[in-house]
């Protein structure tokens, strides 16, 4: 090498934070430690509201109740039985280690076991749909921008309004009866697609018949979203002079539409997939009932009907490092694709 | 969804429905033509994933149905539901003289490991059961006046092992050989073979629960080892579980080769789902009930199974009005029991104005004395209220209810009743169910419906001890209080004879039914579907009809060709 550096590790410390990637990775850093009070906070806002609500693990829905030497042996057996801002402590004390208890309702079942399980259906429809929503919600909001106030752009906007507008459960149970239930019908039973349930266990990434009709329910409402989002951006686009100055020189549409238009038109759309990512895997609830997949968004309906605290508390901590490493990867994003805004 | 009601322990969580066939009976000889070996598979859907595998800590009726073919109890219900028959135990235990020790003879039979069952298997279950560390919610009905020494069960420090074990090894249980389990009572109970008949008396193998661990051995199926016609092939979390034969149970075995139970809670779904062919049994959501009746292909395939269960309105009795029984007779009086079957419930459920529901042994619907002191009488039931000296139009009460799609309908019919027939106000509130557990367990009412009983074995006892005396506001939510009424009762659970103990039933109904604590109003029989395919149905009214019919009596179910 050259000259030897001067000053040593500290300079080069400092010459790394000055740097373009020193400030990326300091402002990374800055905001993982934030992490830190915010799930503290959110541990506590959910403990407290999930031990407010009425009711509690041991009552049933009617009927007999369980007889109070049951039940309060079985406070004990959980430590329920123990001073609320005592049990608050020992949780988050465990938390530390990782340790997220056990299920009040299901003997025995570690809570991490059971949110991993659920994760692998959650993160598959997500990533499935996510995967489906980008090429066909960008594809066709920019179609319909070129084709602008032809039948082409018509169809594309009826069509997005109406994803906009009808609800999960209803494009579900359309789809079933659609693609289960008449052709089951008219066929005797020998084609139709399975109403519900989960892909069979050797499908490679939940890749299955099962997945067909969840995946289009789920990616729905998103296409039509991006779909808009992405024709009303590029319209704009359109419209600048740059575009214009680029069909003037003589360039192939096919250079103006990729080379000026879209790499402008898609900041928007880029940074609303983030939060879009984090609500696919996130907030499929709808559709993993409607469908009976047995994902973390059921689960957490499940859980709170059963003032399930444990399950209630490891899924509402997952939820919130999901949605905050979404947000912080679209932070980054801004600063890769548009080089004018810079991290604090 | 579904309503309140359900058998003892088990709630309906995922209420659906009801049913239980007359339809039933064996169909087994002479039935269509049994398919192939890889098609005998019986789909049905209990709603909920059981909590656990456990037979012990299992306590809800979509646990029973997994536990009891699973595991197999010393008795199980007869056909008819009259009577006993043995299941581990040959028969009927032996019962002493005093009637305090009952001895049970196990017949021959293996774990699915392929050891033998034995008496100390049965001595450990029970004393797990009867634990106060390992909290069994089921546990009371073997402690709570039976099995000696678990008077004792709510004086111990449940943090406290050893406390825990001294007690369990002072508890009336006892090996005396591989076959031969004996019972020590606290007092006699000529019931206490019902009790020994429910599942969550099934013997559990030591070995394994100490080699795995007390709350995980029955997390894994392949950990699951049971002496029961089924054991648990495949668990898919929150989705499905797979119950395979056993190859080692000896006695009939089971002719379906996979009997799988799926986990769904979303109702259209599951109706999507019968409808599709991936399920072959469904119970008919009442909302439904009248457009399938009149579809050409569903309309026949659908059966009504009687169940033995019973639905009522619960009156606060420690406040004013509830606190005159002639007001509760009044308001029990006015409703018109026949017109809410018909519009409510489209014709699944059957009106009823006794405590004991049809098909039980005791049932007094047939008897003119005990039937009409609450029935349907609008002239009666005005004078009864001016009588009490009470005027109508200055009275409102308020009726609370789980916020449930049926609730909401019932109670408006039944409001509607009472402002009609009675000229009172009355006030809906109709809330989150764990709300309303919480205000009636404070006493924070002044009617409350609809709840329910759903009988967990054929004797009586099961369903009058709930209204004696003691537990208000706790696990009796009416507070009723006789001493008439107890003693009878008293003297029926101690009765050996089983006609004679019929008798102080039958006094005690008499009792109760005149004091009017609740007021009685429907049984609800199961109405399903079940496909063409499904042969061999044995319906018992103590089956979880709602999930399938046939659920004691599995081996008797195989699947026709089609």
């Amino acid at each position: 090498m050259g000259a030897p550096s001067r000053g040593g590790a500290l300079l080069q410390v400092q010459r790394f934070l000055g740097s373009r990637g020193g400030h990326l990775a300091f402002y990374v850093f800055k905001r993982v430690l934030w992490l830190v009070p915010v799930l503290f906070f959110v541990i506590l806002v959910t403990f407290v509201l999930a031990h407010a609500a009425p009711g509690g693990p041991w009552d049933r829905n009617g009927g007999r109740e369980l007889s109070d030497a049951v039940r309060k042996a079985k406070d004990i057996k959980y430590g329920l039985d123990k001073p609320f801002w005592e049990q608050f402590v020992i949780y988050v004390g465990n938390v530390i280690h990782f340790d997220f208890g056990t299920s009040l309702q299901s003997e025995g079942i570690d809570v991490k076991d059971r949110i991993f399980t659920g994760w692998k259906y959650t993160a598959q429809i997500g990533l499935l749909a996510f995967l489906f929503i980008v090429p066909v919600g960008i594809g066709t909001g920019v179609i319909a921008a070129l084709r602008q106030n032809t039948w082409v752009d018509y169809v594309v906007l009826a069509l997005s309004t109406a994803g906009a507008a009808v609800p999960n459960f209803v494009v579900g149970f359309f789809l079933v009866i659609l693609l289960a239930i008449i052709p089951y019908k008219f066929t005797g039973g020998n084609f139709a697609l399975p109403v519900s349930g989960p892909p069979a266990d050797d499908a490679w990434f939940g890749i299955d018949i099962h997945y067909l009709m969840p995946v289009l329910t789920l990616a729905f409402l998103p296409i039509a979203y991006i779909g808009r989002l992405t024709r009303s951006s590029t319209l704009e686009t359109l419209r600048q002079d740059y575009v214009r100055t680029a069909w003037a020189k003589g360039l192939p549409e096919r250079k103006v539409v990729i080379g000026h238009v879209l790499k402008n038109s898609l900041i928007p759309v880029v940074t609303a997939l983030g939060p879009l990512f984090a609500i696919l895997v996130t907030g499929s609830v709808v559709v993993e009932s409607v469908f009976q997949i047995p994902g973390v968004g059921k689960m957490f309906i499940d859980s709170i009907g059963a003032r399930d605290y444990p399950v209630i508390l490891g899924l509402v901590i997952q939820f919130a490092l999901i949605v905050a490493i979404a947000n912080l990867i679209v932070d980054i994003l801004y600063v890769v694709i548009d080089p004018r805004i810079r991290l604090e | 969804m579904h309503s309140l009601m359900r058998t003892r322990w088990a709630a309906l969580t995922v209420g659906l429905g009801v049913f239980v066939a007359a339809c039933g009976g064996t169909t087994s000889a002479g039935g269509p033509a049994k398919a192939s070996a890889d098609k005998q598979v019986l789909r049905i859907n209990t709603g909920v994933q059981p909590n656990s595998l456990d037979p012990g800590q299992q306590s809800y009726d979509y646990e029973g149905i997994v536990g009891r073919n699973v595991f197999e109890p010393l008795l199980k219900p007869t056909k008819d539901a009259k009577d006993l028959t043995g299941a581990a135990a040959t028969g009927k235990p032996d019962v002493s003289s005093d009637g305090l020790t009952y001895t049970f003879h196990l017949r021959d039979n293996n774990w699915s490991d392929g050891q033998p069952v034995k008496a100390a298997d049965f001595v450990y279950a029970w004393g797990r059961l009867l634990n106060p560390c390992l909290a069994a919610g089921y546990a009371d009905p073997f402690y709570d006046q039976t099995v000696k020494g678990g008077e004792n069960y709510a004086n111990i420090d449940a943090k406290d092992t050893a406390a825990c074990t001294t007690y369990v090894k002072t508890l009336g249980l006892k090996a005396p050989d591989a076959k031969t389990f004996v019972v020590t009572l606290q007092k006699p109970a000529g019931y206490f073979p019902y009790i020994a008949s429910l599942w969550v008396g099934a013997p559990v193998r030591q070995d394994i629960v100490e080699k795995y661990g007390s709350d995980k051995w029955a997390t894994v199926p392949a950990q699951v080892i049971g002496n029961g016609k089924f054991k648990v092939g495949e668990l898919v979390a929150n989705d499905h579980i797979t119950l395979v034969p056993n190859s080692q149970y000896k006695g009939d075995q089971a002719q379906l080769q996979k009997f799988e139970m799926f986990f769904i809670s979303d109702s259209n779904t599951a109706l999507n789902k019968y409808k599709n062919g991936e399920l072959d049994v469904l119970n008919v959501p009442i909302a439904d009930t009248d457009a399938l009746k009149a579809d050409p292909k569903f309309g026949k395939q659908i059966h009504t199974y009687k169940s033995l269960d019973t639905f009522w309105y619960t009156f606060n009795n420690k406040t004013a009005p509830f606190n005159n029984p002639a007001v509760r007779k009044a308001f029990a009086m006015s409703i018109d029991r026949k017109q809410l079957v018909d519009k409510v419930s489209h014709g699944q459920y059957l009106p009823e104005t006794t405590f004991t529901p049809e098909g039980m042994p005791g049932y007094q619907g047939a008897n003119a004395d005990l039937k009409d002191l609450l029935k349907f009488d609008v002239t009666a039931a005005k004078k009864a209220l001016t009588d009490a000296g009470v005027a109508p139009a200055s009275l409102t009460v308020s009726l609370l209810t789980r916020d449930t799609t049926t609730n909401k309908t019932l109670n408006q019919y039944i409001a509607d009743q009472w402002s009609t027939n009675l000229g009172v106000k009355v006030n809906l509130e109709v809330i989150d169910s764990k709300t309303v557990t919480k205000r009636i367990r404070k006493g924070d009412f002044q009617i409350y419906g609809a709840d329910g009983w759903g009988m967990d074995y054929a004797h009586p006892q099961d369903i009058f001890d709930i209204q004696t005396t003691g537990g208000c506001h706790g696990t009796q939510w009416d507070c009723y209080s006789s001493k008439a009424y107890d003693d009878l009762v008293a003297k029926g659970d101690a009765e050996k004879d089983f006609n004679k103990a019929l008798d102080d039933y039958k006094a005690a109904e008499k009792v109760l039914l005149t004091d009017a604590p609740f007021t009685p109003l429907y049984q609800r029989p199961s109405v399903d579907m079940v496909q063409p395919w499904v042969q061999g149905i044995t319906a018992v009214t103590l089956d979880e009809s709602v999930y399938t019919p046939g659920d004691f009596y599995t081996e008797t179910i195989y699947i026709s060709q089609h």
